[in-house]
C-alpha cells in the first residue's frame, strides 16, 4: 500500500502580477521516485520549491492553495522552516558545496540541527552519509580536502550526502545531473534507486530518458498548470493528453 | 500547436520509416498474389521471379532494421514514435516471413502437374484470395492508422482457418482417390499450410496495428477457426 507524504490541493503560487502554478493538485507517494517534467518556466522548479518553502525567500512570492507533508499544512505562518527544511532535503542543478572540507560539509547540517554531539557521532554520520551516497570509498582518505576540489559528478555526490546528513524525509533534486557527465550521471541515478529505499524523492529533469530510468510516477507541467500525471511507464508510451504526447516526443518546448 | 517534430530531420526519419515499410508491404502483397497465381495456373516460369522477388523484400527488412537501430540510438524516441518505431520492427518481421512463405508456395508449383482439376483448386484459391484481402486490409489499417480495420482483419482469421480446412479436406478426398496422387498432394498440402500461415502473420500485424494506434494489446483470444482447434 503506498502512502502519500506530499499532497498539494489547489496550489497556486504568484511572483508579484505574475501567476506561475494554477491550481496544481498533485500527490507524491512515499518512497517513490517522483519526475517533474515541462519546458523552462513551466512551474516544476517553482512547485518543489513550495514543498520546503524555498519561495519564501523571494519577497514578491505569495503562496496560495493547499500543500501538506503527512498532514501537515506545509504554509502554516507558524511553522518552523529551519526544521521543515530539515525534513525536505535539496539537490540543486549546479553541484554546490561550501567552501569547506569535505567532511565539514557534511557534518555541517547535523551540527546546526543539534545532531552529533560527540566527535565519534558526527564521524559516523559523516560516514554513513558518504557511504549511502556512494561516495565514501572516493573520499575516506582525503575528508580533509575542500568539497571544491573534488569531480563535478563527486560534488553532486557530497551535495546528496549533505542532504541526507540531518536524515530526512523528502529530497528534492532540481535537473541534478545537467552539469555532470554520463558516467557521473548513471552514478547518481543508480544513487537514487538505492535513496528511494528510505527517502521520497522528487526530480525535476529535462531529460525524458533519466525521467524514465529513475521514476515511477512522473508529472507533466505546463505553462504553470499540472498537464498529466500518472505512472512513467504510462506517461511515456502512451500519455493521455496529446500536449504532453507532443511534449515528450519533441513536437514541441 | 504544430504536430511536427521540432527536429526536422528526426520527422523525416520517421517518414522514411513508415515509407519503407509500406513498400515492403506493397511488394509483399505482390509477391502474395504472384505466388497464388503460379500455383494456381501451374504457371512454372514464374517460379524465379517470385523467388527473386523474396530477396528484395528481405533487403527492405535489413533497410528497415537499420533505419530502427538509428532512430534508438539518434532520437530514443517516446510515446507514439516509440510505438511507431517498435511496431515497424515487428510488422517487418512478420511481412518477411509472409515473403517466405509465397517464396516456398512458388516453389512448390514446380512438381505440379499441368492438369490439376478445377475442384482441387477452387478452395485453395478461394483461401488465396481471403489471405490476400486480409493482407491488403491491415495493410490499409497500418497506413490510416484505423483501430477498428484492423481488429476487424484479426477476427476475420477465423475465415482462413476454416476455409484452410476446407481445402485441405479437398486435397485429402482427391489423394485417397489414387495414391498416385501423393507426391504433389504433399506440395498442395504444404501450399494451403503456407496460406493459413500467412494468414498468422497478417493476424499479428493487426495486433501490432492496434497497439500502435491505442497504446494497449488487444484483450482475450481471438476467435479460432477449425483447422486450430483440431
Amino acid at each position: 500500500m503506498t502512502n502519500i507524504k506530499i499532497k498539494s490541493k489547489n496550489l497556486n503560487v504568484y511572483y508579484g502580477d505574475k501567476q506561475a502554478l494554477f491550481d496544481v493538485n498533485l500527490d507524491l507517494n512515499e518512497k517513490e521516485v517522483t519526475a517533474l517534467i515541462g519546458p523552462s518556466g513551466c512551474g516544476k522548479s517553482t512547485f518543489i520549491r513550495c514543498i520546503n518553502r524555498m519561495n519564501d525567500v523571494i519577497d514578491i512570492c505569495k503562496v496560495t492553495g493547499n500543500i501538506e507533508m503527512d498532514g501537515m499544512n506545509i504554509n502554516d505562518k507558524d511553522l518552523d522552516v529551519v526544521s521543515l527544511r530539515e525534513r525536505v532535503g535539496m539537490v540543486f542543478q549546479k553541484p554546490n558545496p561550501f567552501p569547506k572540507s569535505i567532511y565539514d560539509n557534511i557534518s555541517y547540517g547535523p551540527k546546526i540541527h543539534g545532531k552529533g554531539e560527540t566527535k565519534s557521532e558526527l564521524d559516523q554520520i559523516v560516514e554513513n552519509s558518504l557511504k549511502k551516497s556512494a561516495l565514501w570509498e572516493e573520499v575516506k582518505d582525503r575528508l580533509d580536502e575542500p568539497g571544491t576540489s573534488l569531480s563535478g559528478g563527486q560534488q553532486q555526490r557530497l551535495c546528496i550526502a549533505r542532504a541526507i546528513s540531518v536524515n530526512p524525509e523528502v529530497i528534492l533534486m532540481d535537473e541534478p545531473c545537467s552539469a555532470l557527465d554520463p558516467i557521473a550521471t548513471a552514478k547518481i541515478e543508480e544513487l537514487i534507486d538505492e535513496l528511494k529505499k528510505t527517502y521520497t524523492i522528487v526530480i525535476v529533469t529535462h531529460s525524458m530518458a533519466q525521467a524514465v530510468r529513475v521514476s515511477q510516477k512522473t508529472g507533466f507541467f505546463h505553462l504553470g498548470k499540472l498537464i498529466e500525471v500518472g505512472k512513467t511507464e504510462k506517461i511515456f508510451k502512451n500519455p493521455n493528453n496529446k500536449m504532453t504526447q507532443d511534449y515528450i516526443t519533441g513536437r514541441f518546448g | 500547436m504544430s504536430n511536427e517534430h521540432t527536429v526536422k530531420s528526426y520527422e523525416e526519419e520517421l517518414q522514411f520509416l513508415k515509407d519503407s515499410l509500406i513498400k515492403m508491404g506493397s511488394l509483399t502483397e505482390s509477391q502474395l498474389s504472384d505466388a497464388m497465381d503460379a500455383v494456381i495456373k501451374v504457371d512454372k516460369d514464374s517460379i524465379d521471379k517470385i523467388i527473386k522477388s523474396d530477396e528484395e523484400i528481405n533487403k527492405f527488412r535489413s533497410k528497415i532494421d537499420t533505419q530502427i537501430m538509428n532512430l534508438l540510438v539518434k532520437r530514443a524516441p517516446m510515446a507514439i514514435d516509440l510505438r511507431e518505431t517498435i511496431s515497424s520492427l515487428k510488422i517487418s518481421q512478420d511481412l518477411e516471413r509472409i515473403g517466405d512463405l509465397s517464396k516456398s508456395n512458388a516453389k512448390k508449383v514446380k512438381p505440379l502437374p499441368l492438369d490439376l482439376p478445377d475442384e482441387l483448386l477452387g478452395n485453395l484459391k478461394r483461401l488465396g484470395e481471403l489471405v490476400m484481402k486480409q493482407l491488403n486490409d491491415v495493410l490499409d489499417s497500418y497506413v490510416n492508422k484505423n483501430f477498428d480495420k484492423a481488429k476487424e482483419v484479426w477476427e476475420k482469421d477465423e475465415q482462413v482457418d476454416d476455409l484452410t480446412h476446407i481445402a485441405m479436406e479437398s486435397v485429402i478426398d482427391f489423394l485417397s482417390k489414387d495414391k498416385k496422387n501423393l507426391d504433389f498432394s504433399t506440395h498442395l498440402i504444404f501450399a494451403t499450410k503456407n496460406l493459413e500461415r500467412a494468414g498468422d502473420h497478417i493476424t499479428n500485424i493487426a495486433e501490432t496495428v492496434c497497439y500502435l494506434v491505442k497504446g494497449e494489446y488487444l484483450k482475450g483470444s481471438r476467435p479460432k477457426g477449425k483447422v486450430i482447434q483440431e
